[in-house]
């Protein structure tokens, strides 16, 4: 130190944090756009739900009820909960294997920077005098045709979910690489966490089904403007081929991190060693595998795939999920429970997914998967996995890791409040689509009959109180971030490498490790001294 | 097998064997973009086994501007697919700004590397 200070300038310091390699700060720039994406598509759904609060209220046309829903959907799973899954994985994993940095940081920032060129893309649709996309979140041909969606707002929606899907793609790549080339000495696979296995298996789903998504973008773009790419009768099922070769997997994507997450918070706030991690890497390694041979199951009603064969497999999903929620469930039993915020929403997670998994074994079933095709059952099937659970999952690690994230504890009493709230709506918002889906009610459509109404109503009133708990969660963040509790290296008593380092960790993450002999180092010295004699 | 290339081994290989199945079960063309699916994970399994990480300290940058110049101008050469030829030549004109920008700095810290 020679005495002097020097002082970034404002725009330095932005540069200095919108080009940052740190996989912290991408991460965090991961988590600060994926949430404006998720607030964005969050009013859309509340738009929707006011349209459908009672048949014949019309408060938009039919054509921007189509670009609600689309949006609504694409902006949740290409733009939130996908990144989101990617960027929980960017920031822990480093932190969980022993790693300075992660392996292709570059790699991660331009990841980044095509995801929000791709989500700002897509949304700017609503500028265009066609506006923004409206053909479902799967564009499927021939909707998605120019012939039936001209205008430059689909195309804006094809280009965009391509580079957020490229974008995504790359900051798997740099998990991936980081996980398998930089894990610290004595951090052998069998000793990963729990949450670095899960982030594992997502990025090898990635990997191999994102690339299909980007060329299917590139091929409808080619349709759209030079035509004969989707031509005939078998355009349309070559179309879902590719698409729904990505967009099963996703849904997983979407998924496995969050497990990953809620093994972590399950074992800490249980007080115990995770109950059969062999098990659970083995589950996971067939849970993924399995779930990329099950596209088909969402081509039931084409008569155009062969049903037995994605049916056998789609039902062999609950195989490896049976093992996952044994391994939870045997995780707490026994053990010292905390119901701490994060300890609420993992249980959250593993009873609302419950009804999500188990609702899955009937559209894995062709033919009742016939007569809910199309309809809210299928919405409240994936809203219960993706919203219900998923969500729940994400919401679980971030009360969990924030305190590792900011050196600062959220605040108890609001993180409950928008539990409950949060838990509350989303059953009075989703469960009542399963009754209305078996009654008929068809997706996608902005009128019904009037018989619908009241549970109609009832899911729409749900939609309200879920957006009070993300106000209140906003509400948490705010308030714990300005008037800061110091949350110190380990608030928790937790198991694993990241809590052996400071609140926020330093640049290159650790001044020192300590001794890694399984995949729980901090129980190990807790433990060995403990155990050790007086 | 060591270095961490176990998992994607056998998790490509998972994949072979039920894009297998399904090619058993007739569906040929679905069944092709299956096993094909399988080739960047056993790809980046046989060359982690092949080229192991040295576990050397390496030298990067704070920030790297590049980088984000190179992702915005292929972005906006995207776009200029629907926008107009102006903005794909703009974009690439951009990227490939990025792209030079990027190769004189990744030339820098290799000079720099100990």
């Amino acid at each position: 130190m020679d005495g002097s200070a020097s002082v970034a300038l404002p725009a330095e310091r932005a540069v200095g944090w919108l080009a940052s390699t740190d996989h912290k700060r991408t991460a965090a720039k991961i988590a600060v756009a994926s949430l404006f994406f998720f607030g964005l598509s969050g009013l859309l759904a509340l738009a929707m739900r006011a349209e459908l609060a009672q048949p014949g209220l019309q408060l938009v046309s039919d054509r921007s009820y189509d670009e609600l829903f689309t949006m609504h959907g694409s902006g949740m799973i290409y733009l939130f909960l996908t990144p989101a899954a990617l960027g929980l994985g960017l920031y822990l994993v480093p932190l969980q294997v022993g790693a300075a940095e992660v392996a292709a940081p570059r790699l991660a920032l331009g990841g980044f920077w095509l995801y929000l060129c791709g989500g700002l893309a897509m949304y700017l649709g609503f500028l265009t005098d066609s506006g923004a996309g409206s053909d479902t979140w799967t564009a499927t041909i021939p909707l998605s045709s120019s012939t039936h969606s001209p205008g430059v707002g689909m195309d804006l929606w094809v280009i965009g979910v391509a580079l957020a899907t490229l974008g995504s793609l790359l900051i798997a790549l740099t998990i991936l690489l980081t996980i398998v080339r930089l894990r610290a000495p004595g951090m052998t696979m069998l000793r990963l966490p729990v949450f670095s296995w899960t982030m594992l298996v997502t990025t090898f789903m990635v990997l191999a089904s994102f690339p299909v998504l980007i060329v299917a973008m590139g091929l409808l773009l080619a349709e759209r403007h030079l035509g004969g790419v989707f031509a005939g009768s078998t355009g349309s099922i070559a179309y879902q081929h590719l698409f729904w070769f990505y967009g099963h997997p996703v849904v997983y994507v979407m998924f496995f991190p969050f497990v990953g997450a809620v093994a972590e918070v399950v074992a800490t706030f249980s007080r115990k060693r995770f109950f059969g991690y062999r098990a659970l890497v083995v589950s996971l390694l067939l849970f993924t595998a399995l779930s990329m041979a099950v596209w088909g199951h969402h081509m039931f009603a084409t008569g155009a795939v062969q049903n037995q064969y994605f049916s056998l497999t789609s039902h062999l999903l609950a195989v490896p999920a049976g093992i996952e929620y044994l391994d939870l469930i045997a995780t707490m039993v026994g053990g010292a429970i905390l119901f701490r915020t994060p300890m609420l929403f993992a249980l959250g997670f593993i009873c609302q997914f419950l009804i999500g998994g188990l609702t899955g074994i009937v559209v894995a079933s062709p033919p009742l998967d016939y007569h809910v095709n199309g309809s809210f059952f299928i919405v409240a099937h994936f809203h219960y996995t993706l919203f219900a659970g998923s969500l729940f999952g994400l919401l679980a690690g971030v009360h969990y890791w924030f305190p590792k994230a900011t050196g600062a504890m959220l605040r108890e009493g609001i993180g409950k409040l928008s539990f409950w709230l949060l838990a509350i709506g989303a059953n009075l918002t989703f469960f009542p689509m399963f009754l209305l889906g078996f009654d008929g009610m068809p997706r996608r459509v902005p009128d019904y009959a009037p018989r619908l109404g009241d549970l109609n109503l009832l899911s729409s009133i749900g939609a309200g109180v879920i957006a009070l708990g993300v106000l209140a969660f906003l509400a948490n963040v705010c308030v714990s971030l300005r008037r800061r509790v110091p949350a110190g290296d380990d608030p928790w008593g937790a198991q694993t490498l990241e809590w052996a380092t400071g609140s926020p960790p330093p640049r290159h993450n650790f001044d020192s490790l300590p001794p890694i002999a399984s995949y729980a180092p901090l129980l190990d010295r807790r433990e060995a001294r403990e155990g050790a004699p007086a | 097998m060591s270095r961490g290339s176990a998992p994607p081994l056998a998790w490509g290989c998972l994949q072979l064997l039920l894009g297998a199945g399904l090619a058993a079960f007739s569906e040929f063309v679905p069944a092709l973009l299956f096993l094909a699916s399988a080739a960047p994970v056993l790809v980046l399994a046989a060359w982690n086994r092949a080229r192991p990480a040295g576990g050397e300290p390496r030298l990067l940058p704070a920030i790297s501007v590049p980088v984000v110049v190179l992702a915005v101008g292929a972005a906006l050469a995207a776009l200029g697919l629907t926008a107009g030829l102006w903005l794909s030549l703009v974009g690439a004109e951009v990227a490939l700004f990025g792209a030079v920008w990027l190769g004189r700095e990744l030339s820098e810290e290799r000079g720099r590397a100990p």
